[in-house]
C-alpha cells in the first residue's frame, strides 16, 4: 500500500515510516501542512496518516477539510496528541475516518490502517459473509460452521461479524471496544479477551482448523489461512 | 475602602431625602393650588351675593335707602374687614367705609383682585363692582391678606416636614453605614484570612436571610469550591509525584541496566517488552488524570444527552458477564426498565464499568455482584453495585474516592487507584455523589445522579411509591 505520513516530529515520523516499510508498505513523508496538502492532492494514496498540530499555517484538520471539499476521499487516520473525546469527535467531523491518540502502540496503528484501506471495498448490501467454512447470514442473523449451526448471543454475533468483515486483518482490543460495544475507554481487566475466548469456544471447539487466533502484542484475527510459520 | 463606604451610605441617604422632598413638594403644590383656587371662588361668591343683596335694597328703597343701610352696617361694624362703597354717577362717594374710589379701580362692572391703599396701608383686595340703575356704582370688597396667616402656617408646616425628613434621613444613613461597615469589616477580615492562605474561613451568615446573607452564602459556596479545587490540585500533585515517579523510576532503572549489562538478544527483547508495559502503565495513569481534570473543569456538560440509564447498565452487565463467570462470580441486574437521564453516556458508561470492574477485582470466586437502577425522589436516580467481597473498612471509606488511594485489600491487584475518584467526579458532574456503605459483608457503591429533564420511552418517570414493589430479579444469562 502507498501511505502518506504527515508528521512534523522527526523521530515520530521515522518510527512510523520505518514500521510501515517493515510491514511491506511504501511511504511518503511530509513534515509540514503545505507539503502534506500538496502531496495529498497530487499523488494517489491508499491511506493518509495525519498529525493535527503542524508547523506553518495549515494544520491537519484544514488539510482534511480541503481534501474532502476537493472530492478526495482517501481514507485518513488522524494521529494526534489531542486525545479527548471532544477532540476525537472534532477530528472525525472534519472528515477523518479514524482517530488514534498519541502515544500509541504501533500494532494498533497498523491494524487500523489495514481496516481503513479496505473499508472502501466493502459492500454494504452484503447479506452473507464467509471465512473458510464459517458462514454468516446477516439477514437471518444465523451462523454455521460447515453444517453445524452455531447459537450466538446478539453481542457475540456483532463481535463475530466485525471480525469476519475484517477477515485476514488484525483487529485490536481497542477497535473491538469502540466498534462492538461503543466504549471509548480501557477497562482495567481483560474483559475483551474473555469475550473472544468464549466466541472461540463456540466456533472453533472440536474443529480441525482454528479460524480465530490471537496475534501477539496486537489483537485478534479471523482467517481461513493457516498462521505464518515463524 | 472606608471612604467608599461612607460616601456610598451618605449618597444613598441624600438620594432618599431628596426623593422624599420631591414627593412632598409634588404632593403639596397641587394641594396649595386647589386650596387657593377654592377660597378665591368661594370669596367671590360671597362678595357677589353681598352686592346682589345691596342691589336688592337699592331696588326696594332707592339710593337714600341703600345709603342708610350701608351706613348702618358700617356703623355696626358688621362689615368687619369688608369694604363697602356707594357712589353716584360722577363717582362721588355717598356711603361706605372707603373715603374715595381708589385710583386703580376700573370703571366697568366685574370681579377683580387689585392692590388698594387704605388708611396708608397697602393690601390686596378682592372686589366686585356693580352698576346700579341711575348710574350709581357699588363696590363690595374684601382684604385678601386676611388669609395670609393661614398660608404662612402652611409654609411653616411644609418646612417643618422637610426638616424632620432631612434629620431622619441623616440618622438613617448613619445607621445603615454603621451596619454596613460592621458587616463589610467582618467580610474583609475573612477575606484577608483566606488570602493569608487559610482557606477554611467562611463569611458570617446571619439568620435574617437578607440580600447580604444570600450574597454571603453564594460567596461561601464559591469559597468551598475553591478550597476543594486547591486541595484537589495539592493532592494530585503529591499523588502524581508519587505514583508516576514509581513506574518511571522502574522504567529508568530497567533501561539503564540494559545499557550497562548488554544482555543477550532474547533477554534484551524481553526487557524492552517490559519497558513498553511500564510506559503503558504511565500512560494509563496519565489518561485517567487528564479525564479527571476534564470532568472537574465541568467542560463535558455540553455533551449531555437523553440516555436510557437502564440500558447503559444492562449493557455493562452483559459486557462483564463472561469475565465474572470465568472467575466463578454471579453478576446480576435487578432490572428497573427504561430509566431516562440527561447525562454524558460515555462518562456514565465508564463510571458504571469502573464500579463493576472494581467489584470483579475484589470479590472472591463464588461471590455475588448485584446491580440495581433505582429512581429516587427529587429527580435523582441511583446506580447501585453491591458485592460480598472484602468491602472497604469504615475508616477508609471517606478516603476511597480520593485520587491514588489504594486500600490494603487492593495491594497486589491491577489498577492505579483512580477508579473510584473517576466515578465520584462523574457523579459530581451529574449533580450527584458516590456513596459507599457496608453490605455485611462487602461493599455497596451507590452512584447517585440528577436525571435532568429526561424522557425515555417506557420510563414511568416517577419513583414508585410502594417500597414493597414486586421486583423482577432478572438474571442476565449468557
Amino acid at each position: 500500500m502507498k501511505i502518506l505520513v504527515v508528521e512534523d516530529n522527526e523521530r515520530m515520523a521515522r518510527f512510523v515510516t520505518k514500521g510501515l516499510k517493515e510491514a511491506g508498505h511504501t511511504t511518503d513523508h511530509a513534515e509540514n501542512g503545505r507539503d502534506g496538502l500538496f502531496l495529498a492532492v497530487s499523488e494517489p494514496y491508499d491511506v493518509i496518516i495525519m498529525d493535527r498540530m503542524l508547523p506553518g499555517n495549515i494544520d491537519g484538520l484544514t488539510i482534511i477539510d480541503a481534501l474532502r471539499k476537493a472530492d478526495n476521499h482517501t481514507p485518513i487516520l488522524i494521529l494526534s496528541a489531542l486525545g479527548d473525546v471532544d477532540e476525537r469527535i472534532k477530528g472525525l467531523r472534519a472528515g477523518g475516518d479514524d482517530y488514534l491518540a498519541k502515544p500509541f502502540a504501533f500494532g494498533e496503528l497498523l491494524a487500523r490502517i489495514d481496516v481503513l484501506s479496505r473499508r472502501r471495498r466493502q459492500d454494504a448490501t452484503q447479506t452473507a459473509l464467509e471465512v473458510g467454512d464459517l458462514r454468516i447470514d446477516l439477514l437471518a442473523r444465523k451462523v454455521w460452521r460447515g453444517t453445524r449451526a452455531i447459537q450466538l448471543q446478539p453481542r457475540e454475533f456483532q463481535l463475530l461479524e466485525y471480525l469476519v468483515r475484517h477477515a485476514g486483518q488484525v483487529v485490536t482490543r481497542t477497535m473491538l471496544l469502540e466498534n462492538v460495544w461503543d466504549y471509548h475507554f480501557d477497562p482495567e481487566t481483560n474483559v475483551v479477551d474473555v469475550h473472544i475466548s468464549k466466541l472461540r469456544q463456540k466456533i472453533d471447539a472440536d474443529e480441525e482448523r482454528q479460524l480465530l487466533r490471537t496475534v501477539r502484542n496486537a489483537g485478534y484475527m479471523i482467517s481461513a489461512e493457516p498462521p505464518p510459520v515463524t | 475602602m472606608t471612604r467608599v463606604i461612607r460616601s456610598s451610605a451618605v449618597t444613598l441617604a441624600t438620594g432618599y431625602v431628596l426623593l422624599a422632598f420631591t414627593a412632598l413638594v409634588l404632593f403639596a403644590a397641587p394641594l396649595l393650588y386647589a386650596w387657593q383656587e377654592t377660597i378665591k371662588d368661594f370669596r367671590f361668591e360671597i362678595l357677589q351675593e353681598d352686592s346682589q343683596r345691596l342691589a336688592h335694597v337699592f331696588d326696594l328703597r332707592g339710593p337714600a335707602g341703600l345709603k342708610a343701610f350701608i351706613d348702618e352696617r358700617v356703623g355696626m361694624q358688621i362689615a368687619g374687614e369688608r369694604m363697602l362703597l356707594l357712589s353716584d354717577a360722577a363717582g362721588r362717594p355717598l356711603a361706605g367705609n372707603l373715603p374715595a374710589w381708589p385710583q386703580s379701580i376700573p370703571a366697568h362692572a366685574g370681579s377683580y383682585t387689585l392692590p388698594v391703599t387704605l388708611d396708608g396701608r397697602h393690601s390686596m383686595v378682592a372686589m366686585v363692582l356693580a352698576t346700579l340703575p341711575g348710574g350709581y356704582r357699588l363696590l363690595v370688597g374684601r382684604d385678601v391678606d386676611r388669609f395670609a396667616p393661614i398660608e404662612r402656617r402652611f409654609w411653616y408646616g411644609l418646612a417643618g416636614a422637610v426638616a424632620v425628613l432631612t434629620v431622619a434621613g441623616l440618622i438613617g444613613a448613619l445607621l445603615i453605614r454603621r451596619a454596613l461597615l460592621a458587616r463589610i469589616q467582618s467580610t474583609q477580615q475573612t477575606v484577608a484570612a483566606i488570602m493569608r492562605g487559610d482557606l477554611s474561613h467562611r463569611l458570617e451568615v446571619r439568620s435574617s436571610g437578607d440580600e447580604l446573607d444570600t450574597l454571603a452564602q453564594t460567596i461561601n459556596r464559591l469559597l468551598e469550591q475553591i478550597e476543594q479545587l486547591v486541595h484537589g490540585i495539592a493532592n494530585v500533585s503529591n499523588s502524581i509525584a508519587h505514583d508516576l515517579r514509581t513506574p518511571l523510576a522502574e522504567l529508568r532503572s530497567r533501561l539503564e541496566e540494559l545499557a550497562l549489562t548488554r544482555p543477550p538478544v532474547e533477554e534484551t527483547f524481553a526487557e524492552i517488552d517490559a519497558a513498553v508495559a511500564d510506559v503503558d502503565g504511565v500512560i494509563r495513569i496519565f489518561n485517567a488524570l487528564l479525564r479527571l481534570a476534564e470532568i472537574d473543569a465541568g467542560l463535558r456538560r455540553s455533551n449531555f444527552v437523553e440516555t436510557d440509564l437502564g440500558e447503559l447498565v444492562a449493557k455493562a452487565v452483559e459486557f462483564y458477564l463472561p469475565a465474572a463467570e470465568l472467575k466463578g462470580l454471579s453478576l446480576t441486574l435487578r432490572d428497573a426498565g427504561p430509566t431516562g437521564a440527561r447525562c454524558d453516556p460515555v462518562l456514565l458508561a465508564q463510571a458504571i464499568n469502573n464500579l463493576i470492574d472494581n467489584s470483579l477485582k475484589f470479590v472472591a470466586p463464588g461471590g455475588h455482584v448485584e446491580l440495581e437502577v433505582e429512581r429516587l425522589a427529587q429527580g435523582l436516580v441511583a446506580v447501585t453495585v453491591a458485592d460480598d467481597g472484602p468491602g472497604i473498612p469504615e475508616g477508609d471509606r471517606p478516603k476511597a474516592a480520593q485520587r491514588f488511594f489504594r486500600g490494603d485489600a487492593s495491594r497486589g491487584t491491577p489498577g492505579v487507584g483512580l477508579g473510584l475518584s473517576l466515578v465520584e467526579a462523574i457523579a459530581r458532574l451529574h449533580g450527584g455523589s458516590l456513596e459507599l456503605a457496608d453490605n455485611h459483608p462487602g461493599l455497596i457503591a451507590r452512584m447517585i445522579i440528577e436525571r435532568g429533564t429526561a424522557a425515555v420511552a417506557g420510563d414511568p418517570g416517577h419513583p414508585r411509591i410502594n417500597p414493597d414493589r414486586p421486583r423482577r430479579d432478572a438474571e442476565v444469562t449468557a
